[in-house]
């Protein structure tokens, strides 16, 4: 009988692995404080562990929407095998390359504000500007990356968290949930990563049917066109391209115009 | 400076939904107050009515909340009770009797002292919507103070009881002596705490439970991992019960037994100062 037990507990033994911490962590990378800790914020987490915040932040973010550390914690934990294809394909390009060395950051800290504020109309840096200021966002909410137990991944999921405003300017596209919902789909497309893909596919369950009509007919389509014709957004080393014109990138990307739509009660 | 700290990852943990502490005792925590309390009246019956007052720790006051309910219904029994020995009263007098009783404790009294503000305002505000009033008229006073440190007198109090906070204190043995000095002779300490498990099968299933679910629960209800992440291992650190019985008789109680409940992952630990 105690035997029985035993090995019916097995693999509860394995699933739950030692006490938090992760099973295959490379070796890689500095090594923070404590055993097990690849870079600073890293909390390791057991398959188990995984999988339970996968579904319980999936819930959560789908229950109320104003949770974005949720849906951050679903991309780290659901994201591993998109993150692995998406850094290969940043190592073959040589632009991409240099981002992965020289590990760049966006955030208030780091961007010369005033630098950007004096740049031509038009150029990148200038419109960026413009994006934040209308819609009144910040590059520094974006929670630093947690769940994922490789040092260069959880780099990789960085950037793309902090370029997403970056590809809010690109697209055109304002920060309401319409816009919201097609830069999603213009990322799934790009990144591959499951958290894109599920926020892409429910993101559009709250709208109205008008927005819907609109969303299904003309902006999606444009979003996965223009998402299968660009290059990977996160090879571009934006940081380096502030005085580029905007429409001059997006010729560069392929990016057409976005479609002028008009939907009641979004700005 | 430790104090600090704690007063600060409290502060954190009350700002989140309190509900996560719940899961990570549930169905001990209220359970296992119960059984305190129940522990509590068996003490109350052995020194009759004359309890003067009693110090709770764990500023939300389950237990101390338990005692004044319990006193009030008993000392309405006892007015019952004198009222029927006395005979040929007319019907206003005992309406005057009733209603000119000032003290509906008969003297009996609760301090919930806590570290934590804010816990000790929702303990406030749980008194509040139970219908029981701060104040000495009515036997519910909330102090804020350090286990460490009391800010009572010597041999003030009849018993002392701490739910689910020792665990958090600095240095353990320090909160042990100031309890067995704030007691009256006689008086009595009570302890309820998270401890070791006997059963390997419940063990095993306990500290899956604990470190691999808790903390998603924390993280994805509250945005909190950490806080929930030391919660379990804080768990893990605290005595076994014998350990535990060790320290308290160190402290100078006498008689000091303890009670495991489901399995060991709480016990009730007691002792008397004579």
């Amino acid at each position: 009988m105690g035997t029985l037990l035993r090995s019916a507990l097995r693999p509860l033994r394995r699933l739950g692995g030692l006490r938090g911490q992760a099973a295959d962590v490379p070796l890689r990378g500095v090594r923070h404080g404590a055993a097990g800790l690849l870079y600073p914020g890293h909390i390791p987490t057991s398959p188990l562990q995984k999988a339970l915040l996968a579904a319980g932040s999936a819930g959560m973010a789908l229950y109320n929407p104003y949770r974005h550390d949720m849906v951050a914690v679903l991309g780290e934990t659901t994201g591993l095998r998109a993150l692995k294809v998406l850094r290969d394909q940043m190592r073959k390009d040589p632009e991409g390359a240099e981002i992965l060395q020289k590990r760049p950051r966006i955030s208030l800290s780091t961007l010369d504000l005033d630098k950007l504020r004096s740049l031509p109309e038009g150029s990148l840096g200038q419109e960026y500007l413009c994006f934040l200021d209308v819609n009144r966002v910040s590059p520094d909410t974006r929670a630093p990356t947690r769940f994922v137990d490789d040092e260069e991944l959880a780099y990789v999921i960085q950037r793309y968290r902090e370029i997403h405003d970056m590809l809010h300017t690109l697209l055109g596209m304002p920060t309401n949930i319409l816009g919201e919902i097609v830069v999603k789909w213009f990322e799934a497309v790009q990144t591959g990563l499951p958290m894109c893909i599920l926020g892409a596919l429910f993101g559009p369950i709250r709208l109205s049917a008008q927005s819907l009509q609109v969303l299904v007919s003309e902006l999606i389509p444009w979003a996965i066109q223009n998402g299968r014709r660009a290059p990977c957004v996160l090879n571009l080393y934006y940081e380096r391209r502030w005085e580029q014109p905007l429409r001059a990138l997006r010729e560069e990307l392929g990016i057409t115009d976005p479609p002028t739509v008009h939907v009641r009660g979004l700005a | 400076m430790a104090t600090h700290r704690s007063r600060a990852l409290w502060s954190r943990v009350m700002r989140s939904c309190r509900l996560p502490g719940f899961r990570s005792s549930w169905p001990r925590g209220p359970l296992g107050a119960r059984h305190v309390s129940q522990e509590k009246q068996a003490t109350e019956t052995h020194f009759g009515f004359e309890t003067v007052s009693e110090e709770e720790k764990g500023g939300k006051g389950d237990i101390a909340f338990r005692f004044l309910n319990y006193v009030h219904e008993q000392h309405k029994g006892k007015q019952k009770r004198q009222l029927r020995a006395q005979q040929n009263l007319s019907w206003e007098e005992i309406a005057k009797k009733y209603q000119s009783e000032e003290d509906p404790l008969g003297g009996s009294r609760v301090v919930v002292c806590d570290i934590n503000k804010e816990m000790l305002k929702i303990g406030k505000q749980k008194a509040r919507a139970q219908g029981h009033k701060a104040g000495k008229s009515y036997g519910l006073a909330w102090v804020l103070g350090d286990a460490e440190e009391l800010p009572f007198d010597d041999d003030k109090f009849d018993v002392y009881t701490i739910a689910f906070g020792i665990r958090n204190v600095t240095h353990i043995d320090q909160a042990l002596q100031e309890a067995h000095r704030v007691l009256k002779p006689g008086g009595r300490f009570l302890c309820l705490e998270f401890s070791q498990v006997n059963n390997p099968l419940i063990s095993r299933l306990y500290d899956l439970y604990s470190f691999q679910v808790i903390p998603v629960l924390g993280e994805v209800i509250a945005g909190d991992w950490k806080s929930y992440q030391y919660l379990v291992e804080s768990i893990r650190q605290f005595p076994s019960q014998e350990e535990f019985k060790e320290m308290i008789e160190d402290a100078g109680f006498e008689k000091v037994t303890y009670e495991s409940l489901t399995s060991g992952i709480v016990a009730i630990h007691s002792g008397f100062k004579l």
